[in-house]
Protein backbone atom coordinates (compact mmCIF):
# COMPACT_ATOMS: atom_id res chain seq x y z
CA UNK A 1 0.00 0.00 0.00
CA UNK A 2 2.86 2.26 0.23
CA UNK A 3 3.38 5.28 -2.06
CA UNK A 4 -0.76 5.16 -2.82
CA UNK A 5 -1.33 8.81 -1.24
CA UNK A 6 1.11 10.45 -3.91
CA UNK A 7 -0.20 8.05 -6.74
CA UNK A 8 -3.76 9.37 -5.93
CA UNK A 9 -2.75 12.79 -6.05
CA UNK A 10 -1.15 12.42 -8.97
CA UNK A 11 -4.29 10.60 -10.89
CA UNK A 12 -6.09 13.46 -9.20
CA UNK A 13 -4.14 16.11 -11.19
CA UNK A 14 -3.93 14.02 -14.60
CA UNK A 15 -7.62 13.78 -14.40
CA UNK A 16 -8.96 17.42 -14.07
CA UNK A 17 -6.12 19.27 -15.89
CA UNK A 18 -7.24 16.79 -19.03
CA UNK A 19 -10.31 17.62 -21.04
CA UNK A 20 -11.89 14.54 -20.72
CA UNK A 21 -12.92 14.86 -17.06
CA UNK A 22 -14.65 17.85 -18.11
CA UNK A 23 -16.49 16.77 -21.08
CA UNK A 24 -17.57 13.39 -19.39
CA UNK A 25 -18.91 15.85 -16.66
CA UNK A 26 -20.54 18.34 -18.61
CA UNK A 27 -22.49 15.55 -21.11
CA UNK A 28 -23.01 13.64 -17.50
CA UNK A 29 -25.03 16.41 -16.09
CA UNK A 30 -26.07 17.18 -19.47
CA UNK A 31 -27.91 14.10 -19.45
CA UNK A 32 -29.03 13.89 -15.88
CA UNK A 33 -30.69 17.38 -16.31
CA UNK A 34 -32.41 16.06 -19.32
CA UNK A 35 -33.44 13.16 -17.01
CA UNK A 36 -34.65 15.73 -13.89
CA UNK A 37 -36.17 17.72 -15.90
CA UNK A 38 -38.30 14.95 -17.74
CA UNK A 39 -39.33 13.26 -14.37
CA UNK A 40 -40.44 17.11 -13.08
CA UNK A 41 -42.90 17.21 -15.85
CA UNK A 42 -44.02 13.75 -15.01
CA UNK A 43 -45.00 14.25 -11.87
CA UNK A 44 -46.23 17.76 -12.54
CA UNK A 45 -48.70 16.45 -15.37
CA UNK A 46 -50.26 14.23 -12.77
CA UNK A 47 -49.44 15.89 -10.00
CA UNK A 48 -53.62 14.26 -8.88
CA UNK A 49 -52.36 10.81 -9.31
CA UNK A 50 -51.36 9.06 -6.12
CA UNK A 51 -47.92 6.91 -7.01
CA UNK A 52 -46.24 4.18 -4.97
CA UNK A 53 -43.03 6.38 -5.35
CA UNK A 54 -42.23 9.74 -4.89
CA UNK A 55 -40.13 12.28 -7.18
CA UNK A 56 -36.25 11.32 -5.53
CA UNK A 57 -37.34 7.40 -6.05
CA UNK A 58 -38.31 8.64 -9.30
CA UNK A 59 -35.10 10.09 -10.36
CA UNK A 60 -32.86 7.46 -9.27
CA UNK A 61 -34.75 4.18 -9.81
CA UNK A 62 -37.26 4.86 -12.87
CA UNK A 63 -34.88 6.22 -14.97
CA UNK A 64 -33.12 4.25 -17.61
CA UNK A 65 -30.34 7.10 -18.25
CA UNK A 66 -28.65 6.50 -15.03
CA UNK A 67 -27.73 2.91 -15.75
CA UNK A 68 -27.10 4.38 -19.22
CA UNK A 69 -25.01 7.26 -18.64
CA UNK A 70 -22.99 5.02 -15.67
CA UNK A 71 -21.96 2.57 -18.63
CA UNK A 72 -20.74 5.39 -20.55
CA UNK A 73 -18.74 7.58 -17.39
CA UNK A 74 -17.26 4.77 -15.80
CA UNK A 75 -15.07 2.98 -18.65
CA UNK A 76 -14.20 6.33 -19.82
CA UNK A 77 -12.69 7.31 -16.60
CA UNK A 78 -10.56 4.15 -16.10
CA UNK A 79 -9.62 3.81 -19.93
CA UNK A 80 -6.17 5.86 -19.33
CA UNK A 81 -5.42 4.41 -15.72
CA UNK A 82 -3.08 1.92 -16.74
CA UNK A 83 -3.43 1.80 -20.34
CA UNK A 84 -1.76 5.19 -20.95
CA UNK A 85 0.98 4.42 -18.66
CA UNK A 86 1.99 1.48 -20.82
CA UNK A 87 1.60 2.90 -24.06
CA UNK A 88 3.88 6.10 -22.78
CA UNK A 89 6.42 4.30 -20.96
CA UNK A 90 5.57 6.21 -17.55
CA UNK A 91 4.76 2.44 -16.14
CA UNK A 92 8.40 1.84 -16.37
CA UNK A 93 9.53 4.91 -13.92
CA UNK A 94 6.62 3.89 -11.86
CA UNK A 95 7.01 0.55 -11.18
CA UNK A 96 10.89 0.68 -10.43
CA UNK A 97 10.02 3.48 -7.74
CA UNK A 98 9.34 1.64 -4.29
CA UNK A 99 6.41 1.28 -4.82
CA UNK A 100 4.09 -1.77 -4.04
CA UNK A 101 1.33 -3.27 -6.87
CA UNK A 102 -1.52 -2.18 -4.21
CA UNK A 103 -0.08 1.15 -3.86
CA UNK A 104 -0.33 1.51 -7.62
CA UNK A 105 -3.85 -0.23 -7.26
CA UNK A 106 -5.42 1.53 -4.40
CA UNK A 107 -3.99 5.10 -5.40
CA UNK A 108 -5.05 4.92 -9.11
CA UNK A 109 -8.54 3.51 -8.05
CA UNK A 110 -9.59 5.58 -5.50
CA UNK A 111 -8.72 8.91 -7.45
CA UNK A 112 -11.40 7.55 -10.20
CA UNK A 113 -14.03 6.96 -7.55
CA UNK A 114 -13.58 10.48 -6.21
CA UNK A 115 -13.74 11.47 -9.51
CA UNK A 116 -17.20 9.77 -9.96
CA UNK A 117 -18.34 11.01 -6.52
CA UNK A 118 -17.35 14.48 -7.59
CA UNK A 119 -19.35 14.14 -11.18
CA UNK A 120 -22.36 12.97 -8.70
CA UNK A 121 -21.96 15.56 -6.30
CA UNK A 122 -24.20 18.45 -8.75
CA UNK A 123 -27.15 16.11 -8.10
CA UNK A 124 -27.90 17.09 -4.69
CA UNK A 125 -28.71 20.53 -6.45
CA UNK A 126 -32.02 18.67 -7.63
CA UNK A 127 -32.83 16.90 -4.21
CA UNK A 128 -32.05 20.57 -2.91
CA UNK A 129 -34.65 22.04 -5.94
CA UNK A 130 -37.06 19.26 -4.89
CA UNK A 131 -37.07 20.19 -1.33
CA UNK A 132 -38.51 23.77 -1.97
CA UNK A 133 -41.76 22.28 -3.35
CA UNK A 134 -42.01 20.01 -0.64
CA UNK A 135 -40.82 17.29 1.65
CA UNK A 136 -37.61 15.00 0.42
CA UNK A 137 -37.03 12.07 2.31
CA UNK A 138 -33.61 12.04 3.06
CA UNK A 139 -32.44 8.32 4.13
CA UNK A 140 -34.23 7.15 0.68
CA UNK A 141 -31.82 10.09 -0.61
CA UNK A 142 -28.82 8.61 1.04
CA UNK A 143 -29.68 4.97 0.72
CA UNK A 144 -30.41 6.07 -3.17
CA UNK A 145 -26.44 8.12 -3.67
CA UNK A 146 -25.45 4.38 -1.73
CA UNK A 147 -26.62 2.36 -4.53
CA UNK A 148 -25.06 4.66 -7.09
CA UNK A 149 -22.01 4.48 -4.86
CA UNK A 150 -21.53 0.65 -4.69
CA UNK A 151 -22.55 0.30 -8.46
CA UNK A 152 -19.89 2.76 -9.66
CA UNK A 153 -17.12 1.77 -7.24
CA UNK A 154 -18.03 -1.93 -9.02
CA UNK A 155 -17.50 -0.59 -12.60
CA UNK A 156 -14.77 1.37 -11.95
CA UNK A 157 -12.67 -1.55 -10.66
CA UNK A 158 -13.75 -3.60 -13.55
CA UNK A 159 -12.79 -0.69 -15.86
CA UNK A 160 -9.36 -0.14 -14.31
CA UNK A 161 -8.58 -4.23 -14.61
CA UNK A 162 -9.43 -3.83 -18.43
CA UNK A 163 -7.09 -1.14 -18.54
CA UNK A 164 -4.43 -2.68 -16.73
CA UNK A 165 -4.90 -5.69 -19.20
CA UNK A 166 -5.17 -3.76 -22.35
CA UNK A 167 -2.08 -1.47 -23.96
CA UNK A 168 -4.56 0.30 -25.89
CA UNK A 169 -7.37 2.91 -23.93
CA UNK A 170 -9.44 2.44 -26.67
CA UNK A 171 -9.11 -1.57 -26.02
CA UNK A 172 -9.76 -0.47 -22.42
CA UNK A 173 -12.91 1.12 -22.72
CA UNK A 174 -14.64 -1.23 -24.94
CA UNK A 175 -13.97 -4.38 -23.47
CA UNK A 176 -15.35 -2.40 -19.94
CA UNK A 177 -17.95 -1.42 -22.03
CA UNK A 178 -18.87 -4.97 -23.10
CA UNK A 179 -18.17 -6.25 -19.52
CA UNK A 180 -20.57 -3.37 -17.89
CA UNK A 181 -23.04 -3.87 -20.57
CA UNK A 182 -23.39 -7.71 -19.71
CA UNK A 183 -23.91 -6.97 -16.09
CA UNK A 184 -26.46 -4.90 -17.34
CA UNK A 185 -28.20 -7.11 -19.94
CA UNK A 186 -27.82 -10.15 -17.21
CA UNK A 187 -30.04 -8.28 -14.60
CA UNK A 188 -32.52 -7.95 -17.80
CA UNK A 189 -32.79 -11.55 -17.61
CA UNK A 190 -35.14 -10.77 -14.21
CA UNK A 191 -37.74 -10.01 -16.41
CA UNK A 192 -37.24 -12.49 -18.92
CA UNK A 193 -36.82 -16.02 -17.57
CA UNK A 194 -39.58 -18.00 -15.60
CA UNK A 195 -39.16 -17.91 -11.90
CA UNK A 196 -36.56 -20.18 -10.80
CA UNK A 197 -33.10 -20.12 -9.73
CA UNK A 198 -32.10 -18.70 -13.07
CA UNK A 199 -34.45 -15.53 -12.70
CA UNK A 200 -32.93 -15.06 -8.91
CA UNK A 201 -29.34 -14.72 -9.96
CA UNK A 202 -30.59 -12.05 -12.62
CA UNK A 203 -32.18 -10.31 -10.48
CA UNK A 204 -29.34 -11.24 -7.65
CA UNK A 205 -26.73 -8.97 -10.13
CA UNK A 206 -29.20 -6.92 -11.81
CA UNK A 207 -27.97 -2.94 -11.57
CA UNK A 208 -31.55 -1.91 -12.39
CA UNK A 209 -33.50 -3.66 -9.44
CA UNK A 210 -30.37 -2.19 -7.03
CA UNK A 211 -31.49 0.97 -8.18
CA UNK A 212 -35.10 0.25 -8.05
CA UNK A 213 -34.61 -0.98 -3.71
CA UNK A 214 -31.73 1.58 -2.91
CA UNK A 215 -34.28 4.75 -4.52
CA UNK A 216 -36.94 3.72 -2.35
CA UNK A 217 -35.14 3.56 0.73
CA UNK A 218 -34.44 -0.34 0.55
CA UNK A 219 -30.92 -1.23 1.83
CA UNK A 220 -30.38 -4.76 1.11
CA UNK A 221 -27.47 -5.89 2.27
CA UNK A 222 -26.66 -8.98 -0.75
CA UNK A 223 -26.70 -6.15 -3.06
CA UNK A 224 -23.67 -4.42 -0.73
CA UNK A 225 -22.22 -7.48 -1.05
CA UNK A 226 -22.17 -7.95 -4.45
CA UNK A 227 -21.02 -4.61 -5.17
CA UNK A 228 -17.56 -5.09 -3.02
CA UNK A 229 -17.46 -8.08 -4.21
CA UNK A 230 -17.05 -6.55 -7.60
CA UNK A 231 -14.79 -4.30 -6.22
CA UNK A 232 -12.42 -6.75 -4.26
CA UNK A 233 -12.10 -9.23 -7.41
CA UNK A 234 -10.51 -6.97 -9.90
CA UNK A 235 -8.50 -5.06 -7.58
CA UNK A 236 -6.96 -7.99 -6.75
CA UNK A 237 -6.90 -9.04 -10.13
CA UNK A 238 -5.20 -5.36 -10.96
CA UNK A 239 -2.67 -6.05 -8.34
CA UNK A 240 -1.67 -9.64 -9.08
CA UNK A 241 -1.39 -8.04 -13.28
CA UNK A 242 0.80 -5.31 -12.08
CA UNK A 243 3.00 -7.59 -10.03
CA UNK A 244 2.99 -10.06 -13.36
CA UNK A 245 4.83 -7.53 -15.49
CA UNK A 246 7.45 -7.14 -12.82
CA UNK A 247 8.18 -10.69 -12.41
CA UNK A 248 8.05 -11.67 -15.86
CA UNK B 1 26.68 -2.22 -4.67
CA UNK B 2 25.09 -4.60 -8.25
CA UNK B 3 25.83 -8.62 -8.16
CA UNK B 4 24.17 -10.18 -11.43
CA UNK B 5 24.37 -14.16 -11.67
CA UNK B 6 23.40 -16.00 -14.98
CA UNK B 7 20.54 -13.17 -16.43
CA UNK B 8 18.61 -14.53 -18.81
CA UNK B 9 15.78 -12.77 -20.45
CA UNK B 10 13.87 -15.27 -22.92
CA UNK B 11 11.03 -13.52 -24.66
CA UNK B 12 10.20 -16.39 -26.16
CA UNK B 13 11.04 -16.00 -29.87
CA UNK B 14 13.93 -13.95 -28.86
CA UNK B 15 17.16 -14.67 -26.05
CA UNK B 16 17.71 -11.25 -25.50
CA UNK B 17 20.21 -11.76 -22.62
CA UNK B 18 22.14 -14.89 -21.99
CA UNK B 19 23.57 -16.23 -18.73
CA UNK B 20 25.31 -12.67 -17.88
CA UNK B 21 27.08 -12.57 -14.62
CA UNK B 22 29.11 -9.10 -13.19
CA UNK B 23 29.00 -7.54 -10.25
CA UNK B 24 29.41 -3.48 -9.62
CA UNK B 25 31.38 -2.26 -6.50
CA UNK B 26 30.32 0.10 -4.25
CA UNK B 27 32.03 3.83 -5.49
CA UNK B 28 32.46 2.17 -8.84
CA UNK B 29 31.73 4.44 -12.20
CA UNK B 30 30.70 1.63 -14.93
CA UNK B 31 30.08 1.57 -18.66
CA UNK B 32 27.70 -0.92 -20.01
CA UNK B 33 28.81 -0.95 -23.58
CA UNK B 34 27.27 -2.60 -26.42
CA UNK B 35 26.09 -2.32 -30.03
CA UNK B 36 21.89 -1.20 -30.32
CA UNK B 37 20.21 -4.17 -29.28
CA UNK B 38 22.47 -6.35 -27.33
CA UNK B 39 20.39 -6.04 -24.82
CA UNK B 40 22.23 -3.55 -22.37
CA UNK B 41 18.52 -2.12 -21.96
CA UNK B 42 17.17 -5.36 -21.10
CA UNK B 43 19.73 -6.03 -18.76
CA UNK B 44 19.30 -2.72 -17.24
CA UNK B 45 15.63 -3.23 -16.49
CA UNK B 46 16.15 -6.49 -14.88
CA UNK B 47 18.56 -4.90 -12.50
CA UNK B 48 15.54 -1.91 -12.07
CA UNK B 49 13.33 -4.93 -11.52
CA UNK B 50 11.15 -3.46 -13.97
CA UNK B 51 11.34 -7.21 -16.12
CA UNK B 52 11.81 -10.36 -14.33
CA UNK B 53 14.87 -12.47 -15.45
CA UNK B 54 13.64 -15.89 -17.22
CA UNK B 55 16.70 -17.04 -15.36
CA UNK B 56 19.36 -15.93 -12.80
CA UNK B 57 18.98 -13.52 -10.03
CA UNK B 58 20.23 -9.76 -9.13
CA UNK B 59 21.44 -8.05 -5.48
CA UNK B 60 21.02 -4.54 -5.72
CA UNK B 61 22.82 -3.10 -1.78
CA UNK B 62 22.24 -6.87 -0.58
CA UNK B 63 18.62 -7.07 -1.53
CA UNK B 64 17.32 -9.88 -4.18
CA UNK B 65 15.27 -7.47 -6.69
CA UNK B 66 12.74 -10.32 -6.91
CA UNK B 67 11.99 -11.21 -3.32
CA UNK B 68 13.36 -7.85 -1.64
CA UNK B 69 12.01 -5.51 -4.58
CA UNK B 70 10.82 -2.30 -2.65
CA UNK B 71 14.05 -2.30 -0.46
CA UNK B 72 16.37 -3.40 -3.60
CA UNK B 73 14.20 -0.36 -5.46
CA UNK B 74 15.19 1.71 -2.84
CA UNK B 75 18.79 1.41 -3.16
CA UNK B 76 18.79 2.77 -6.66
CA UNK B 77 17.82 6.14 -8.92
CA UNK B 78 16.97 4.63 -12.57
CA UNK B 79 16.77 6.50 -15.53
CA UNK B 80 15.29 4.85 -18.12
CA UNK B 81 16.29 5.20 -21.81
CA UNK B 82 13.30 7.03 -23.31
CA UNK B 83 12.86 9.43 -20.33
CA UNK B 84 9.39 8.69 -20.05
CA UNK B 85 7.38 11.41 -18.30
CA UNK B 86 3.90 12.78 -17.62
CA UNK B 87 3.28 15.60 -20.33
CA UNK B 88 0.78 17.22 -18.15
CA UNK B 89 2.26 17.95 -15.36
CA UNK B 90 5.59 20.93 -14.60
CA UNK B 91 8.58 19.64 -13.97
CA UNK B 92 8.77 20.64 -10.25
CA UNK B 93 5.51 19.10 -9.49
CA UNK B 94 6.72 16.00 -11.18
CA UNK B 95 9.49 15.70 -9.27
CA UNK B 96 7.89 16.02 -5.83
CA UNK B 97 5.79 13.39 -6.72
CA UNK B 98 8.90 11.18 -7.80
CA UNK B 99 10.27 12.21 -4.03
CA UNK B 100 7.27 11.55 -2.86
CA UNK B 101 6.96 8.02 -4.10
CA UNK B 102 10.18 7.47 -3.02
CA UNK B 103 9.49 8.01 0.38
CA UNK B 104 11.62 11.38 0.75
CA UNK B 105 10.49 12.59 4.02
CA UNK B 106 8.26 15.69 3.78
CA UNK B 107 10.67 18.44 5.36
CA UNK B 108 13.36 17.62 3.25
CA UNK B 109 11.17 16.99 -0.35
CA UNK B 110 11.59 20.58 -0.73
CA UNK B 111 15.60 21.11 -0.80
CA UNK B 112 15.77 17.68 -2.54
CA UNK B 113 13.71 18.42 -5.52
CA UNK B 114 15.47 21.94 -5.86
CA UNK B 115 19.02 19.97 -5.50
CA UNK B 116 18.09 17.80 -8.36
CA UNK B 117 16.54 20.19 -10.83
CA UNK B 118 20.05 22.53 -9.57
CA UNK B 119 21.88 19.36 -10.63
CA UNK B 120 20.71 18.58 -13.73
CA UNK B 121 20.30 22.09 -14.81
CA UNK B 122 16.64 21.66 -15.06
CA UNK B 123 15.87 24.97 -12.18
CA UNK B 124 14.83 27.55 -14.86
CA UNK B 125 12.20 24.75 -16.36
CA UNK B 126 10.49 24.32 -12.71
CA UNK B 127 6.98 25.63 -13.68
CA UNK B 128 7.09 24.30 -17.53
CA UNK B 129 4.70 21.84 -18.74
CA UNK B 130 6.66 18.51 -19.52
CA UNK B 131 4.92 18.24 -22.88
CA UNK B 132 6.74 21.53 -23.84
CA UNK B 133 10.42 20.64 -22.81
CA UNK B 134 12.58 19.85 -25.60
CA UNK B 135 14.06 15.89 -25.90
CA UNK B 136 17.47 17.94 -24.12
CA UNK B 137 15.34 18.89 -21.10
CA UNK B 138 13.06 15.81 -20.57
CA UNK B 139 16.23 13.63 -20.46
CA UNK B 140 17.89 15.84 -17.80
CA UNK B 141 14.26 15.96 -16.15
CA UNK B 142 14.64 12.28 -16.41
CA UNK B 143 17.93 12.17 -14.88
CA UNK B 144 16.78 14.77 -11.74
CA UNK B 145 14.00 12.11 -11.13
CA UNK B 146 16.84 9.36 -10.66
CA UNK B 147 18.89 11.69 -8.66
CA UNK B 148 16.16 12.97 -6.52
CA UNK B 149 16.34 10.78 -3.98
CA UNK B 150 19.61 10.68 -2.97
CA UNK B 151 20.34 7.01 -3.94
CA UNK B 152 23.40 5.05 -3.40
CA UNK B 153 23.26 3.67 -6.60
CA UNK B 154 22.30 5.35 -10.05
CA UNK B 155 21.00 3.15 -13.25
CA UNK B 156 21.67 5.68 -16.14
CA UNK B 157 20.06 4.12 -19.42
CA UNK B 158 21.34 5.89 -22.82
CA UNK B 159 22.15 9.21 -20.37
CA UNK B 160 23.35 11.28 -23.54
CA UNK B 161 20.97 10.04 -26.20
CA UNK B 162 19.17 12.65 -28.19
CA UNK B 163 21.08 15.57 -26.72
CA UNK B 164 23.22 18.17 -28.38
CA UNK B 165 27.11 18.29 -28.03
CA UNK B 166 27.21 21.17 -25.67
CA UNK B 167 24.78 18.93 -23.42
CA UNK B 168 26.62 16.07 -23.86
CA UNK B 169 29.78 17.61 -22.61
CA UNK B 170 27.44 18.93 -19.64
CA UNK B 171 25.60 15.77 -18.61
CA UNK B 172 29.43 13.59 -18.85
CA UNK B 173 30.56 16.32 -16.34
CA UNK B 174 27.72 15.64 -14.34
CA UNK B 175 28.16 12.08 -14.10
CA UNK B 176 31.85 11.99 -13.35
CA UNK B 177 30.99 14.86 -10.32
CA UNK B 178 28.31 12.14 -9.15
CA UNK B 179 30.55 9.63 -9.35
CA UNK B 180 32.19 10.93 -6.57
CA UNK B 181 29.28 9.90 -4.13
CA UNK B 182 27.12 7.23 -6.04
CA UNK B 183 27.77 4.23 -7.66
CA UNK B 184 26.46 4.56 -11.72
CA UNK B 185 26.29 2.05 -14.14
CA UNK B 186 25.68 3.15 -17.33
CA UNK B 187 25.02 2.03 -20.64
CA UNK B 188 25.96 4.02 -24.09
CA UNK B 189 26.94 2.67 -27.49
CA UNK B 190 29.22 5.32 -27.91
CA UNK B 191 32.82 4.41 -26.69
CA UNK B 192 34.27 7.78 -26.09
CA UNK B 193 31.65 7.89 -23.50
CA UNK B 194 33.05 5.71 -21.77
CA UNK B 195 36.45 6.97 -21.88
CA UNK B 196 35.11 9.68 -20.64
CA UNK B 197 33.36 9.20 -18.03
CA UNK B 198 33.98 5.54 -16.19
CA UNK B 199 36.36 4.27 -14.51
CA UNK B 200 35.37 0.48 -15.86
CA UNK B 201 33.28 -1.30 -18.97
CA UNK B 202 31.43 -3.97 -19.60
CA UNK B 203 31.38 -4.75 -22.98
CA UNK B 204 27.98 -6.90 -23.74
CA UNK B 205 26.98 -8.46 -27.14
CA UNK B 206 24.02 -9.87 -28.11
CA UNK B 207 22.95 -10.55 -24.63
CA UNK B 208 26.68 -12.00 -23.76
CA UNK B 209 29.65 -10.48 -22.01
CA UNK B 210 32.36 -10.09 -24.18
CA UNK B 211 34.69 -8.02 -22.47
CA UNK B 212 35.49 -6.63 -18.81
CA UNK B 213 38.10 -4.39 -17.32
CA UNK B 214 38.92 -0.92 -16.29
CA UNK B 215 39.28 1.59 -18.96
CA UNK B 216 43.45 1.40 -18.75
CA UNK B 217 42.78 -2.43 -19.67
CA UNK B 218 40.30 -1.92 -22.72
CA UNK B 219 42.50 1.06 -23.93
CA UNK B 220 45.56 -1.74 -23.34
CA UNK B 221 43.56 -4.25 -25.41
CA UNK B 222 43.32 -1.45 -28.38
CA UNK B 223 46.77 -0.55 -27.58
CA UNK B 224 49.24 -0.84 -31.03
CA UNK B 225 49.08 -3.57 -32.57
CA UNK B 226 51.34 -2.96 -34.99
CA UNK B 227 53.35 -0.07 -36.46
CA UNK B 228 54.16 1.81 -39.86
CA UNK B 229 57.80 2.77 -40.84
CA UNK B 230 58.40 4.85 -43.91
CA UNK B 231 61.50 4.45 -45.05
CA UNK B 232 64.58 5.31 -47.74
CA UNK B 233 66.25 2.84 -48.10
CA UNK B 234 69.17 3.11 -50.91
CA UNK B 235 70.73 -0.37 -50.05
CA UNK B 236 67.94 -1.93 -49.93
CA UNK B 237 68.54 -3.96 -46.61
CA UNK B 238 65.53 -3.10 -44.40
CA UNK B 239 63.07 -5.55 -45.64
CA UNK B 240 65.53 -8.83 -45.02
CA UNK B 241 66.31 -6.81 -41.44
CA UNK B 242 62.89 -6.79 -40.39
CA UNK B 243 61.96 -10.25 -41.80
CA UNK B 244 64.91 -11.69 -39.52
CA UNK B 245 62.31 -9.81 -36.23
CA UNK B 246 60.84 -12.77 -34.48
CA UNK B 247 58.66 -9.93 -32.76
CA UNK B 248 56.88 -8.75 -35.73
CA UNK B 249 54.67 -10.44 -37.44
CA UNK B 250 52.53 -9.94 -41.03
CA UNK B 251 55.32 -7.62 -42.62
CA UNK B 252 53.50 -5.67 -45.69
CA UNK B 253 55.57 -3.44 -48.11
CA UNK B 254 53.45 -0.37 -49.75
CA UNK B 255 54.61 2.60 -51.95
CA UNK B 256 55.41 5.35 -50.11
CA UNK B 257 54.89 9.45 -50.55
CA UNK B 258 57.93 10.05 -52.88
CA UNK B 259 59.44 7.44 -55.39
CA UNK B 260 62.47 6.79 -53.05
CA UNK B 261 60.47 5.91 -50.19
CA UNK B 262 58.16 2.61 -49.18
CA UNK B 263 56.65 2.07 -46.70
CA UNK B 264 56.45 -0.99 -43.95
CA UNK B 265 53.51 -2.06 -42.35
CA UNK B 266 53.42 -4.80 -39.20
CA UNK B 267 52.11 -6.67 -36.55
CA UNK B 268 53.95 -6.79 -32.78
CA UNK B 269 53.93 -10.32 -31.61
CA UNK B 270 52.16 -10.37 -28.28
CA UNK B 271 53.96 -10.81 -25.07
CA UNK B 272 53.80 -14.44 -23.52
CA UNK B 273 51.63 -15.52 -26.84
CA UNK B 274 48.43 -14.17 -28.25
CA UNK B 275 45.86 -12.84 -25.44
CA UNK B 276 42.58 -12.79 -27.41
CA UNK B 277 40.43 -9.88 -26.36
CA UNK B 278 37.66 -11.99 -25.40
CA UNK B 279 40.32 -12.71 -22.91
CA UNK B 280 38.00 -11.54 -19.43
CA UNK B 281 40.01 -11.98 -16.56
CA UNK B 282 42.22 -9.34 -14.93
CA UNK B 283 45.05 -11.46 -15.74
CA UNK B 284 44.83 -11.62 -19.33
CA UNK B 285 44.36 -7.97 -19.53
CA UNK B 286 47.21 -7.00 -17.75
CA UNK B 287 49.43 -8.93 -19.92
CA UNK B 288 47.81 -6.90 -22.81
CA UNK B 289 48.65 -3.69 -21.34
CA UNK B 290 52.11 -5.10 -20.79
CA UNK B 291 52.08 -5.45 -24.36
CA UNK B 292 51.61 -1.55 -25.26
CA UNK B 293 54.84 -0.93 -23.44
CA UNK B 294 56.70 -3.79 -25.23
CA UNK B 295 55.46 -2.72 -28.66
CA UNK B 296 57.34 1.00 -27.89
CA UNK B 297 60.48 -0.92 -27.06
CA UNK B 298 60.33 -3.04 -29.86
CA UNK B 299 59.45 0.42 -32.28
CA UNK B 300 62.32 1.15 -31.03
CA UNK B 301 64.67 -1.07 -30.97
CA UNK B 302 63.66 -1.69 -34.29
CA UNK B 303 64.42 1.91 -35.93
CA UNK B 304 67.75 1.98 -33.94
CA UNK B 305 68.92 -1.18 -35.98
CA UNK B 306 67.52 0.00 -39.25
CA UNK B 307 69.78 2.99 -38.70
CA UNK B 308 72.60 1.29 -38.21
CA UNK B 309 72.30 -0.19 -41.61
CA UNK B 310 71.99 2.55 -42.86
CA UNK B 311 68.72 2.75 -43.48
CA UNK B 312 66.59 6.59 -43.56
CA UNK B 313 63.49 6.46 -41.15
CA UNK B 314 61.68 9.12 -42.38
CA UNK B 315 58.65 8.51 -40.01
CA UNK B 316 57.53 6.14 -37.65
CA UNK B 317 54.08 5.39 -36.12
CA UNK B 318 51.89 3.10 -34.22
CA UNK B 319 48.53 2.64 -34.94
CA UNK B 320 46.63 2.73 -32.03
CA UNK B 321 43.40 0.85 -33.03
CA UNK B 322 40.61 3.06 -32.34
CA UNK B 323 38.54 1.81 -29.43
CA UNK B 324 36.10 1.64 -31.91
CA UNK B 325 37.88 -0.84 -33.70
CA UNK B 326 38.44 -2.69 -30.22
CA UNK B 327 34.43 -2.92 -30.22
CA UNK B 328 33.96 -3.68 -33.59
CA UNK B 329 36.40 -7.06 -32.84
CA UNK B 330 34.65 -7.88 -29.62
CA UNK B 331 31.85 -7.87 -31.02
CA UNK B 332 32.33 -9.18 -34.26
CA UNK B 333 34.51 -11.78 -32.96
CA UNK B 334 31.45 -13.20 -31.95
CA UNK B 335 29.42 -13.38 -34.93
CA UNK B 336 32.11 -14.85 -37.23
Amino acid sequence: MSGWLAIYRREMLSLWVSPLAWVLLFVFLMIQGVSFYLMVQHFANFSGASMDYGPVAAYFGQSIFIPMSLIILCPALTMRLFAEERRSGTIEALLTAPVSAWGVVIGKYLATLTTYVLMWAPTLLYVIILRKTGTVDWPVVGASYLGLFGIGAGYLALGMLMSAVSKSQLIALIMSLLFIFGLFILGIGEYVFEPGPLRDACAHVSVFSQLVDFSKGIIDARRLVFDLSLVALPLFLTARVVDSWRLD
Amino acid sequence: MIRAERLTKDYGTVVAVRGLSFHVGKGEVVGFLGPNGAGKSTTLRMLAGFIGPTEGSVEIGGFDVQADSIEARRQLGYMPETSPLYPEMRVGEYLRFRAEIKKVPRAKRRAAVDRAMELAVVTEMRDTLIQHLSKGYRQRVGLADALVASPPLLILDEPTAGLDPNQIREVRRLIRGLGEEHTILLSTHILSEVESTCSRALVIDRGRLVAEGSIEELRALREADGAMLSLRDPAGVALAALRRRTDIQNLRQEAGAEPALYRVRFEFVKEGGSKGPAERDSKGAKGAHGSGEHADVTLESIISELVQLGVFVREASKNRASLEDVFAQLTQGEAS
